[in-house]
């Protein structure tokens, strides 16, 4: 059989009758009537991303300033034209994902799985190629203290950038919610590239980057937690 | 693959307050309308929901529910399209955006209707085939029993390029998905419903032979 014979059977049986009650669309009809306004458009994606980017630098010079900049004045100029262009870059990505996310039947260039996944290894891999010193010392608490730092400011740009994109609607809130923590992430992330003096590559590869895959995942249970499972496959309930 | 509209016609058939406004919509398209809606046009949005909910409620139909729950879910979606409308985007197609939050809300609404019956019913149990599928013939059968025995994925695909008529990129969109994995599916459906109506023949075939 071939795949016009198909089509046509597929045609023929989706004009078959599938009665809809007109009064159902008249009620459908009369239920919006009373809340029926005009309503301002999202703005345009780019508008949107920026202001993501806004914040995420905002929190991030910010939360450096209050902490020190001693990580930047120990890097080299070469050391940030590498680290730093490559942060914006993620975080730009990041914040077209999660604005594309959170308004329904967008083109979606990258999952935002794909989008951690990338963004993770690019780090790993521009921190592989800046910092050589292998070396560590106090691995474990200095990396921890690193890491809830670069947490405690990826909250303040979760909740900021949720502010700047409240007016949109995630159909997948799994990925909605793990664009948004990896953006959050990496806003944690640069912070602690300007703070952070601890320029061990073992120290900056493991527990800076591990900031930005505990808040991606975190963001993705978050939309885990408040939205439908999209994607699973639901069986026994055909009437 | 053009949208099929029969159902439409059924539809408005018996509904004749509502002729009018189709006819006033009638050479617009559907972008048009969503600015409209957007702008407080009650006009433009009864347009829209006249002449989208029947390809609406079939995706819902073919999307394992039953009539009734199709009915509850096309209400909940227009409701939560009347939420949502200022995140459309003018010139940007309307189908994606529309689908992607139908999905949702079948979605949404099978996962309360399955924490409500998984202590009433074995969710493992194999659905039961409609009985056209194992007594008509492929030219006689309804697109519901065409396409259950596809997996959902594939059945969304194929309903959403047959039914409504979406290109391969609006599908993409609509399902969160690249148009790649898109084709993918609709391979597969296509091989799934080939296995299918070739073994509905040969059926139908040995039966007249030894009738």
């Amino acid at each position: 059989m071939k795949d016009k014979e198909i089509d046509e059977i597929l045609k023929h049986a989706a004009q078959g009758p599938d009665v809809l009650d007109p009064m159902l669309l008249a009620q459908v009809a009369k239920s919006i009537e009373s809340d029926m306004k005009p309503v301002r458009p999202l703005p345009p994606t780019w508008m949107l991303a920026g202001g993501l980017f806004l914040v995420c630098a905002a929190i991030a010079i910010a939360g450096a300033a209050r902490a020190g900049f001693y990580g930047i004045e120990k890097l080299s100029a070469l050391e940030r034209a590498l680290i730093f262009p490559a942060l914006g870059m993620f975080i730009w990505l990041a914040a077209m994902t999660w604005v594309n996310e959170m308004i329904p039947g967008s083109r979606r260039r990258a999952a935002p799985g794909t989008l951690l996944g990338l963004g993770t290894a690019g780090l790993l891999a521009v921190f592989a190629g800046v910092f050589r010193d292998y070396h560590t010392e106090h691995f474990v608490s200095a990396g921890i203290l690193c890491l809830v730092v670069g947490l405690l400011h990826a909250i303040p740009t979760g909740l900021l950038s949720w502010f700047i994109l409240r007016r949109g609607f995630a159909v997948d809130t799994v990925g909605a919610g793990l664009a948004a923590g990896t953006l959050a992430g990496l806003a944690g992330v640069t912070m602690l590239e300007f703070h952070c003096a601890n320029l061990e590559a073992l120290h900056v590869m493991v527990w800076h980057t591990a900031v930005v895959v505990i808040s991606g995942a975190v963001g993705a249970g978050i939309g885990w937690a408040v939205g439908p499972r999209s994607g699973t496959e639901i069986r026994g309930v055909r009437a | 693959m053009a949208p099929v509209d029969g159902a439409h016609e059924s539809v408005n058939a018996g509904d004749d307050w509502v002729r009018p406004l189709c006819r006033m919509y009638s050479d617009s398209n559907l972008e048009v309308l969503m600015a409209r809606y957007q702008q407080g046009d009650l006009a433009a949005a009864t347009a829209l929901i006249h002449r989208l909910s029947p390809q609406l409620h079939r995706f819902f139909v073919v999307q394992s529910a039953c009539r009734g729950d199709a009915d509850d879910l096309l209400q909940e979606t227009w409701l939560r399209i009347h939420k949502v409308r200022h995140t459309y985007r003018g010139g940007e197609p309307v189908l994606p955006w529309l689908y992607a939050i139908a999905r949702h809300i079948r979605v949404d609404h099978f996962r309360k209707t399955l924490r409500t019956t998984a202590r009433e019913q074995r969710l493992d149990d194999t659905p039961e085939v409609p009985a056209a599928v194992a007594s008509g013939s492929a030219t006689t059968m309804g697109l519901e029993a065409l396409l259950a025995p596809l997996p959902e994925s594939q059945r969304e695909v194929i309903e959403m390029m047959k039914v409504a008529g979406m290109s391969l990129e609006e599908v993409a969109r609509a399902t969160s998905s690249s148009v790649g994995s898109v084709k993918q599916k609709a391979h597969r459906a296509y091989q799934k419903l080939r296995e299918r109506l070739s073994g509905i023949g040969e059926t139908k075939g040995s039966d007249g032979g030894s009738s």
